[in-house]
């Protein structure tokens, strides 16, 4: 119990003195998650919204898949992402293996059934009223379309969110990937498994601090950009 | 304007609409009654191009809309529609309101002003900031209406609009289609069950049951001469009698309802079965003066008076003299003869009031 | 149909927005990313795969600048474990192997995925345990010692218990040999033998923590249990014996497709890696932290009965086809486990 009191002492003086190997590891946690996010939103929305609105045989199973793809191990996802990314795998020559890209490439994959899955059931949360009144108005099917993804919009950031948690709190993909290479791809959670391992169980909760708190302010952040948006 | 013909529709096994065929002119209001569950909802549907037919199709203003989207998409923006339950999408009053326009591309410059317009034209121009899902029910009808009038269309489809409303709120959406209609010259097509309300706005009114359109006519044709038992009974009359032509001179016709005479205005020969149809409306009651005697001719008849229901601010009297004569008296009247059941009554209609239809079973 | 269009450009753009991200980032991986205090950087970058056991002993993070900077390159070390360094290695991911696995290692080179290894320092595992000494090992052989744990364990009185790093790490491997040594059947006689073995799969350190929880005996490697000095109730009982010796290499890996200017980088590496400066520096490390040093390099001395090469200048650019007359570097009078136990 010790530790955890430590840990909150350690992670304040950590922060205090703008530690610059935290202030590191923590910006690049940052960016590789944020970056994931982002990629995976990119797809997760428009493809979310095509297979909502489209009828076709399969469709049913497709989301039934999407919605088993949450519980995917992700050493799975890392490995599979890792044998592409490897230098004799078919994506070797892009040379994205232990760097952030990497990272970001590897962490995207990992949370897109979720994202996915969550745009879906956004998008059958909005009734058949609303979109025949938007049909009926005169819109395009393309119109149709993203008006019924910005009826959605609140239950689809929460999607965004919970999309970018798991990505800043993934350890195994952002290893196997990344590599832990200090000063090139350590991230917050990496750095917590190696400290837990070395016996360093303060560092590793001060860590552990610092990351929910960085991940304390997106969540905010993303909610006031989105109370923006309101009229 | 708008020309349905042959259409069916079927979803699944289920045929809902069963080869309808009818012309809405341009300039009138349309209204379509029927029970609920009759296929309303799904024929305005249809119009709106929000579905397709099964079979048939629905020529708008010369333009068959059978044909691509793009056709369809183009039609369908000549147009406006409100449904049953007011969808407003979660933003403000003005942004919703001018969503038509905006899906057509109206600079923004523009769409202040007529977002203006529309709101002012239903009676809510101080709402255009207010949030959209704050709205009562009857404020939230009413956005969507000048929601769908915004785009200036040239129809304006309604689906049962005051339904789920109050008759405060209601009696203002009625006046704001015959508005619409008369200022405007929006051509509407209004489905309702409520059959006073059809009464009072429509120029013409298509009756339909069972997804079939049984009758189409003017609210006179309909409501006084309607064209068979069920549509007689939804149009509110209460007193179908059955019985044969007995004589019939020139168009005055007798008619032996039992042991009593009729005079109706019909053509139909001696000895055909008819049906009568009388609107309780029709019937007056009177005190039986003393010492006349029982006439059967002229439709006076005597009887007791079985049953007194209240209707609102009326009184539906049921008398027995041999047949059901059903009449509707005001409170007032009700009083003032000192009506009560038991009591003996002469319940008489004018020839001219009745309705006369060959008798099919 | 017309209305497929609508949707399929939404798909178009999406793939668009896809393809354009993916082209920011490969652009920026050929510039590698900025750690705190450094421009723009285009050094050349070399991998190097390790074990746990050595990374966590800091000695790496020592070594990692004063290579940097005498051959202006980017080292980048991961450490994901022995049997991960391998197959990095053998994948083409890593330029270079640092690894403490004898077996693994002479398996590595038959087969053809490395060279130049050299036998650079060692120091020696060690049988930890509780204070007390259940099982009463303390001044025996390691076989001897392992011989008594694994008797008093299985007769079960529950008090007497091992804990196996059990993942095929070099101190694993180690382990096995030991009890290859002292005459037992590691799959058949050890593992799944009783309660008393426990296969924790996890780092040295986590292990360490395991068997100081539950008062149990384990193999450890010096350097990650002297990092855990005062935090464990566990001691070293047995540090003395020719199986505990624990011999580190490194070397040049030739897999996938080798690049000239990598393993030239890697040869750079394993040459600098046994100047007598460098050697010297790995002698030193760990005096001011731990009282003593962690690592004895060969320049000090090749222990008895070990062959090692530490001195001879890595030139090879592609291995031999011709196995070695001797093994290099191999732990003396060891029964090495088989590669398909390993």
């Amino acid at each position: 119990m010790n530790e955890i009191v430590e840990g909150f002492s350690q992670a304040g003086n950590l922060i205090v003195t703008l530690n610059p190997d935290l202030l590191q590891i923590a910006a690049l946690s940052l960016y590789v998650s944020l970056c994931a996010t982002i990629l995976a939103a990119g797809i997760t929305i428009p493809l979310g919204g095509f297979i909502h609105f489209r009828e076709f045989r399969g469709k049913q199973a497709l989301i039934t898949l999407i919605q088993t793809l949450y519980s995917i191990p992700t050493v799975i996802v890392g490995l599979l992402v890792y044998f592409l990314l490897s230098r004799s795998g078919p994506l070797g020559f892009l040379g994205l293996l232990y760097s952030p890209e990497g990272m970001i490439l590897g962490e995207a994959v990992l949370i897109i059934p979720i994202i996915l899955g969550l745009v879906i059931t956004a998008l059958l949360g909005i009734s058949r009223n609303i979109r025949d009144t938007i049909v009926s108005l005169g819109a395009t099917e393309f119109q149709v379309i993203l008006e019924i993804i910005r009826e959605a919009r609140f239950a689809i950031l929460a999607g965004v969110i919970l999309g970018f948690g798991r990505a800043i709190s993934e350890v195994g993909v952002a290893m196997m990937i990344g590599g832990n290479i200090r000063g090139e791809t350590r991230v917050l959670t990496t750095a917590i498994m190696l400290g837990t391992g070395m016996g360093e169980f303060s560092l590793a909760f001060a860590l552990g601090i610092i990351l929910l708190a960085i991940s304390m302010m997106v969540v905010i952040l993303m909610k006031f950009i989105s109370r923006r948006y309101e009229p | 304007m708008i020309r349905i013909e042959a259409v069916t529709k079927k979803f699944g096994d289920t045929e809902i609409l069963k080869t309808i065929s009818l012309k809405v002119l341009k300039g009138e209001i349309f209204t379509l009654i029927g029970p609920s569950g009759s296929g309303k909802t799904t024929l305005l549907r249809l119009i709106n191009l929000l579905d397709t037919p099964t079979t048939g199709k629905i020529v708008f203003d010369g333009t068959d809309t059978s044909d691509n989207e793009k056709v369809r998409l183009s039609v369908r923006r000549r147009m406006g529609m409100v449904f049953q339950k007011p969808a407003v999408l979660n933003t403000t009053v003005a942004e919703n309101v001018a969503f038509g326009l905006k899906f057509r591309g109206v600079e923004k410059s523009q769409m202040e002003s007529r977002v203006h317009s529309a709101l002012d034209l239903v009676g809510l121009p101080d709402f255009s900031k207010r949030k959209a899902i704050t709205l009562s029910g009857g404020e939230m009808q009413r956005v969507s209406i000048a929601r769908a009038m915004v785009t200036e269309p040239d129809v304006l489809l309604l689906d049962e609009p005051t339904a789920n409303l109050d008759p405060v709120s209601s009696e203002i959406i009625e006046n704001l289609i015959l508005h619409i209609n008369k200022e405007l010259h929006t051509t509407i097509i209004l489905s309702t069950h409520d059959m006073i309300q059809g009464q009072r706005l429509a120029d013409r009114i298509g009756v339909i049951m069972d997804g079939m359109i049984v009758q189409v006519g003017t609210t006179n044709d309909i409501f006084y001469q309607p064209a068979g038992k069920d549509i007689a009974r939804f149009v509110g009359i209460d007193t179908i009698l059955k019985g044969v032509v007995k004589t019939n001179d020139g168009g005055h016709a007798e008619i032996e309802i039992g042991s009593a005479l009729f005079e109706a205005i019909t053509s139909i020969r001696p000895g055909q079965r008819v049906a009568l149809y009388i609107r309780p409306e029709e019937v007056t009651l009177m005190l039986p003066e003393s010492g006349s005697k029982k006439t059967s001719a002229r439709n006076q008849l005597s009887g007791t008076i079985t049953r007194m229901v209240q209707l609102g601010p009326f009184i539906r009297v049921t008398v027995d003299c041999g047949t059901l004569l059903i009449a509707l008296i005001t409170r007032r009247s009700c009083n003032e003869l000192g009506l009560a059941v038991g009591a003996v009554v002469t319940a008489g209609v004018k020839a001219t009031a009745i309705h006369v239809i060959p008798d099919s079973g | 149909m017309i209305r497929m269009k609508r949707l399929n450009q939404t798909i178009i753009i999406a793939l668009l927005f896809v393809i354009l991200t993916a082209g920011v980032f490969i652009a920026g991986c050929t510039t590698t990313s900025q750690p705190v205090n450094q421009t723009t950087d285009t050094r050349q970058k070399l991998v190097l795969a390790t074990t746990t056991s050595l990374y966590d002993t800091g000695l790496l993070n020592y070594l990692e600048p004063k290579f940097e900077s005498k051959y202006n390159v980017d080292l980048l070390i991961t450490s994901q474990g022995t049997g991960k360094a391998i197959e990095l290695a053998k994948r083409g991911d890593a330029d270079v192997l640092l690894v403490h696995s004898p077996a693994q290692e002479m398996t590595f080179l038959k087969e053809g995925y490395g060279m130049n290894r050299r036998t650079f320092a060692y120091n020696y595992f060690m049988i930890v345990g509780p204070a007390n000494d259940p099982a009463g090992i303390k001044g025996k052989t390691p076989e001897e010692a392992f011989k008594a744990i694994l008797t008093q364990g299985i007769a079960g009185n529950g008090s007497i218990m091992f804990v196996s790093r059990g993942d095929a790490s070099g101190t694993h491997t180690a382990e096995q040999g030991v009890w290859k040594k002292a005459g037992y059947d590691y799959a058949k006689e050890v593992q799944k033998s009783g309660n008393w073995y426990i296969e924790a799969g996890k780092g040295m350190g986590e292990t360490l923590q395991m068997a100081g929880e539950k008062g149990a005996y384990t193999f450890t490697d010096e350097g990650t249990f002297l990092s855990y000095t005062g935090k464990l109730n566990i001691v070293p009982i047995v540090d003395k014996g020719t199986s505990l010796m624990n011999l580190y290499s490194v070397m040049t890996v030739y897999a996938g497709k080798p690049q000239p200017e990598k393993i030239t980088m890697a040869n750079n590496f394993v040459n600098w890696l046994i100047t007598s400066e460098t050697l010297t520096d790995i002698g030193n490390y760990g005096k001011d932290k731990y009282g003593k040093s962690l690592f004895t390099p060969m320049s000090s001395g090749v222990p008895a009965g070990v062959t090692a090469d530490f001195t001879s200048p890595a030139t090879e650019t592609s291995p031999l086809k011709v196995e070695p007359a001797v093994a290099n570097g191999t732990v003396p009078d060891a029964i090495l486990p088989d590669a398909k136990n390993v």
